[in-house]
């Protein structure tokens, strides 16, 4: 051999002692760990993830899980039939609601005191029917329109009906009868509205504006300040308590609401209520799967803790033939832990990668829902953690075994 | 693809080694203390525990071999000589008694310090010679060389062409006769500073002329650097002119 030969060969300490130490490296425990490991980790950042991007359902202000308000009736028995009016809240029930340490404000809503005659019409057909106004202060509404006000000398009653209206309209009757399906917008448009209001021995037929759709009411809404007008000029004058209520809560998951209703007898509008158990329902799942991602990532950690024990057996003469020879039981655990950490981050890249593969896959169910996808940040600590961890046991141990082999028995 | 190429040279191996040599460079000049002394003061094995008097000249004996001289250590099978040079050498200490370097028991060193005293102070031949079947010879070599930096390739490959094996520098250990695995282990144990190099029946397997030749590498470079020798033997000594011989 030449000197030049002699020099360009890797003689190098590491190399050397890889060269010497890969043997016996089990390459088919090595990749059942990769897999398990992988399997584990997606699992686990995936159902972060998958959280993460839910959560704005619960938070948003416009989503279909919105349930920071609730409505509520009193429950309707045979005895308040038949007795009257008991079904509106008191002044002194308002106050206890509003005294509840759960409770932001009350809304009342008030309704029409004289009757109501509408005429529908689409594109020249029209319907005639009877039919019912609510409101309710401003600030519980989920609509804002610059048309959403009354003015006596120009009358025009602009109301705001329940989106589910509409989507009643869009999936049930539209697609049975070969209709299109139609927009806000479109609806908003094409629809034309005329009330009739009589009572007090007065008559009046008003235009009506349809300006928006509500999700969280699930009634016909018309502006406060027309309401307090018609019931003075076409209602019996008479004051009313409101019969529903509007109720904005900190945190509708709080297990004294429910229990606050049932035991004063007021029931909670549609099923909000249920929704509301909804985040509790998605936290459950999702902490079985993060339990089941981690058990699987444990167990691949005992896969590999047992290869490496398994490895270092195998080299121990080896190992102890190094340490004779001068090399520090760090240098000589340097190149197993070498191993671990360059496996455990290629497992934690491909399993970043898996994870926003699968992302990318449910995220535009979720933006059909309105839904943007939240951040992968807390995804990507967790994937460090949970490499850190299993990389940080294998490195003690391998550590620690190696220690042993300092003394060697006769 | 350019930034990936400094990406995988950066990775590679080859960048490593050089910070460790950097740190060994100066970990080299850092010690310039001399190991002046190793003392045994009523060492017994613990195999041997009980026995009054064994008619050693080391065993249950205040010895000390001090750094410059030349100590031959003659005994017979099974009389505990490789287990002495395990005990100096710290990976064995199933003994009684003290051993001691310039008088600190070497049972108070730290990890780090018989690092030191493996690279630095002491060279050791063991008589299992300990070396690895699935490397080179000139791998062997350089497993030891590669931490001290202590001998250039030409000075590596000038001791292999002395003891006749340079043509075997490609060759697996494994393939090696056992006399040329000696001379391979030989050669090896002399890439390092030391104070003291100790020979576990080091020419067990070699002719008369390689004996010579392996007395003349072992006495000139223990004379460079002023060390001392300690060498054992069943029988078959190694050609060096002692100033005092050991009965174990």
């Amino acid at each position: 051999m030449s000197k030049k030969d002699i020099n360009n060969t890797d003689y190098s300490s590491r190399g050397l002692m890889w060269k010497l130490l890969r043997k016996h490296i089990s390459k088919s425990q090595l990749i059942g760990f990769s897999l398990a490991s992988l399997v584990g980790l997606t699992i686990v950042i995936l159902a972060v993830q998958f959280h993460q991007d839910v959560k704005p359902l619960f938070k948003d202000e416009d989503s279909f899980l919105r349930k920071d308000y609730i409505i509520i009736t009193r429950e309707v028995s045979t005895a308040s039939t038949v007795l009257q009016g008991s079904n509106e809240f008191s002044t002194s029930d308002i106050e206890d609601i509003e005294a509840q340490p759960w409770c932001r404000q009350v809304g009342k809503f008030s309704s029409n005191d004289y009757s109501v005659e509408a005429i529908i019409s689409v594109s020249g057909q029209g319907m005639r029917t009877m039919m019912f106004f609510e409101s309710l202060p401003d600030e519980f509404l989920d609509v804002t329109d610059k048309n959403w006000k009354f003015d006596p000398n120009n009358p025009k009653i602009p109301v705001i009906i329940s989106r589910d209206y509409l989507t009643l309209y869009n999936f049930g009757f539209a697609p049975s009868q070969g209709l299109p399906q139609a927009s806000e917008l479109a609806v908003s448009k094409a629809v034309n509205l005329q009330f009739t209001l009589r009572g007090n021995g007065e008559i009046q037929t008003f235009e009506g504006t349809l300006v928006g759709f509500s999700s969280r009411l699930n009634t016909i809404v018309v502006p406060e300040d027309f309401m307090k007008w018609s019931n003075e000029k076409f209602g019996n004058s008479a004051e009313r308590n409101p019969s529903r209520l509007i109720v904005e809560v900190n945190s509708p998951g709080d297990e004294r609401i429910g229990k606050y209703f049932s035991e004063h007898g007021y029931q909670v509008a549609g099923d909000k209520m249920n929704q509301s158990k909804a985040q509790g329902f998605l936290n459950i799942i999702v902490s079985i799967v993060i339990i089941v991602g981690v058990i699987i990532s444990v167990l691949a950690f005992f896969i590999l803790m047992l290869s490496i024990y398994l490895l270092l057996q195998k080299n121990t003469k080896k190992l102890q033939d190094l340490l004779v020879l001068g090399y520090s039981p760090d240098q000589v655990s340097r190149t197993y832990i070498n191993m671990v950490i360059y496996i455990n981050c290629a497992v934690m890249v491909v399993s970043v990668i898996l994870m926003l593969l699968m992302r990318a896959y449910y995220l535009p169910m979720l933006n059909a829902m309105d839904v943007k996808g939240g951040s992968i940040i807390i995804a990507l600590i967790v994937a460090v953690i949970i490499m850190s961890l299993i990389s940080l046991g294998n490195i003690l141990a391998i550590k620690r075994k190696i220690k042993d082999l300092w003394i060697q028995s006769s | 693809m350019r930034g990936n190429r400094y990406f995988c040279k950066l990775l590679s191996p080859q960048l490593f080694p050089l910070v460790e040599q950097f740190h060994r460079r100066i970990n080299n000049h850092l010690s310039i203390n001399k190991m002046n002394t190793i003392t045994l003061h009523n060492t017994l094995p613990a195999v041997f525990a009980g026995r009054e008097d064994t008619g050693s000249e080391i065993w249950l004996r205040d010895v000390t071999f001090e750094r410059g001289k030349k100590y031959l250590i003659s005994a017979e099978s099974g009389t505990g000589k490789s287990s002495l040079c395990s005990y100096i050498y710290g990976y064995r200490i199933d003994y009684s008694g003290t051993f001691a370097f310039d008088g600190r028991d070497i049972k108070q060193l730290s990890v780090a310090e018989w690092c030191k005293v493996r690279t630095h102070h002491i060279a050791y031949l063991a008589q299992e010679m300990r070396l690895f079947p699935e490397l080179t010879a000139m791998e062997n070599i350089m497993l030891k060389n590669s931490i001290t930096n202590f001998k250039t390739h030409e000075e590596i490959v000038a001791m292999m062409e002395r003891l006749g094996i340079v043509e075997k520098v490609d060759s697996p250990v494994a393939k090696l006769s056992i006399g040329q695995q000696q001379r391979v282990a030989i050669i090896r144990t002399l890439c390092q500073p030391c104070d003291f190099i100790m020979l576990d029946e080091p020419v067990s397997h070699l002719d008369e002329t390689n004996n010579r030749i392996v007395a003349e590498m072992v006495t000139s470079e223990a004379m460079r650097q002023g060390a001392g020798i300690i060498s054992t033997s069943v029988g078959n000594n190694v050609k060096i002119n002692v100033d005092k011989e050991f009965k174990l």
